[in-house]
């Protein structure tokens, strides 16, 4: 399981059953789920019980597993059980058994065999297609898009506006804003800090935390959310540089299509065309780490002609930044991309064909903390990119630079505050630990004052209840 | 009894708490409801956001405002 892929699958999980029992119809979904979501455990498990005709008594399971693996067995069976793919029943005799939930094990048979007459994998389109587009293609526009929408987010904070590219589509700037990746004030598009994040995570990851943003507003746009699932797990099972027919798409997928368009995830000829090209964006959203050096990569390896904007994870192999003592930031790259997303923190001078020139300075920072950057994220930032030279070094940047990062980011923070309760005026010793304890282990503590028997709690009908139950048990002993 | 006294908790180094407690006592105590520890106190909750402007207000006036120093820093 990549990284990326775990947010698809928290995703997933919070779904409730019927979604899921939906979802397992079609077994391209099912295989997708199969393929990338399952912890390596929970294939295996899954993989000896798909030609099981009965359900086989849970104590069994046990004897599958050395006592050391306990945990990975936990693990896996939480997954599978969180998903609904196994299902716990109980026979005649009270013996608890398990089996897989029939619709996932048929969908997955299917996949795997090849039967069936589903069409979920996608239909080839059977016309011969008279200007059929390449690969490299593809890819330029899928780097073009992505690259706009990140251009987008940075772009207009450091004021570049949309001079490169093409505009964002009015979809997915408003997504955007509601996934909280950017936010408007006094008429000016900002970052926010998730944006910040966003920004910085490899590509893939970047296309599921757009996509599963989409899917929260599906409903609202009427329509149905298996119906997307499925879809963006069939895409994922498609062929680069193949052209698909959007006959046998539900009237939700053809609307997304146009989404996935504006997104490049996918690409179709004209807005009325009746097939659909995917982008190296969409077959790689179902990979695992398998297909490592493609998937966290697919920009960089694709369109790796392409001058000019490239992609964040581009330089990332050999990193482009160096950072001196005296703050001082030297920067080998000629990629707007990269210019905007350091000038969000950086006090940038000078420029040239392939190197900018910089400081990092209090105001520069203080002006990236007010803007919802943190510290942390600017120095992960700056170290992740960091030049070949300076990995030599651990850590790679110097320290001075980072306690300063940090130190500024502190000046600009000067009071926290945090909503609550105040605690006080507790009758004896051993009550106010018993609470205080009581309010740490449910997290709710903020502040206490062991001396004068008083602490602060975020949250308050927790420890109410606690009070209540402890003083009826005192009345009862009393 | 137990008491529970909802407000905001604020927790800042002393040299910000003196200046919190002053801006406090000029405005008939009405920010603060109880003076915890040398790093804390309890605000109320509405007067939270009055009490931070004023504190960024004094800070300005106090100290050296970072956005003018972008020309200092170009050496």
């Amino acid at each position: 399981m990549s990284a990326s892929s775990s947010q698809a699958l928290e995703y997933l999980e919070q779904l409730p059953v019927q979604t899921h029992r939906k979802l397992y119809e079609q077994p391209s979904t099912v295989l997708a789920i199969f393929r990338c979501m399952l912890p390596q455990m929970a294939k295996t498990i899954v993989m000896a019980m798909l030609y099981m005709p009965t359900p086989f008594p849970a104590g069994g399971l046990d004897a599958w597993f050395r006592p050391e693996a306990t945990k990975v067995k936990k693990e896996a069976l939480y997954i599978l059980e969180k998903l609904h793919i196994t299902v716990l029943t109980q026979d005649a005799s009270r013996q608890s058994a398990c089996s897989l939930y029939s619709g996932f094990a048929k969908s997955l048979r299917q996949a795997l065999e090849g039967s069936g007459s589903h069409r979920s994998f996608g239909v080839p389109s059977n016309k011969p297609e008279p200007n059929k587009v390449s690969i490299q293609f593809l890819d330029e526009y899928a780097q073009r898009q992505w690259e706009n929408i990140l251009f987008y987010m940075v772009g207009s904070t450091v004021g570049f506006g949309s001079s490169v590219g093409q505009e964002v589509g009015k979809g997915t700037k408003s997504l955007l804003e509601a996934g909280d990746f950017v936010r408007m004030s006094h008429g000016k598009m900002n970052i926010t800090r998730t944006g910040f994040s966003f920004v910085l995570q490899d590509t893939n990851a970047q296309v599921w935390s757009l996509l599963i943003e989409y899917l929260r507003h599906a409903s609202q746009l009427g329509m149905s959310e298996t119906d997307v699932l499925n879809f963006l797990f069939m895409l994922g099972s498609l062929e680069l540089g193949q052209d698909y027919s959007t006959d046998t798409l539900s009237p939700t997928q053809k609307q997304m299509l146009e989404d996935l368009t504006a997104f490049g995830i996918v690409y179709r000829s004209s807005k009325t065309s009746s097939t659909f090209y995917p982008t190296r964006l969409a077959v790689t959203l179902t990979s695992d780490s398998g297909a490592l050096s493609t998937t966290t990569d697919p920009l960089a390896t694709g369109g790796a002609s392409g001058p000019g904007l490239r992609s964040g994870r581009d330089a990332t192999a050999t990193g482009f930044i160096i950072v001196e003592t005296n703050y001082r930031l030297y920067a080998y790259t000629s990629s707007l991309l990269q210019i905007a997303v350091l000038s969000l923190f950086t006090h940038l001078t000078t420029r040239f064909p392939n190197l900018v020139s910089g400081k990092l300075t209090r105001a520069s920072i203080s002006r990236a903390v007010r803007t919802g950057i943190s510290s942390d994220q600017i120095i992960s930032y700056l170290s992740a990119h960091c030049h070949s030279q300076m990995q030599k070094t651990t850590p790679f940047l110097p320290e001075t630079v980072t306690d300063q990062i940090r130190l500024w980011e502190m000046e600009g923070e000067r009071v926290v505050t945090s909503n609550g309760y105040l605690m006080k005026e507790f009758p004896s010793e051993k009550e106010y630990r018993d609470v205080v304890r009581y309010a740490e282990d449910v997290g709710v503590l903020v502040w206490k004052d062991d001396a004068n028997r008083r602490f602060f709690i975020n949250g308050i009908e927790q420890i109410q209840g606690f009070l209540k139950r402890e003083a009826e048990k005192r009345k009862q002993r009393g | 009894m137990v008491k529970a006294v909802r407000g905001t908790l604020v927790k800042c180094d002393a040299s910000i708490k003196a200046m919190l407690v002053d801006i406090d006592n000029r405005n008939n105590n009405d920010f603060i409801i109880e003076d915890l520890d040398e790093e804390h106190l309890l605000v109320k909750e509405t007067k939270v956001a009055t009490l931070k402007a004023q504190l960024n207000q004094m800070l300005k006036e106090r100290l050296k405002d970072p956005e003018k120093e972008v020309s200092d820093a170009e050496d």
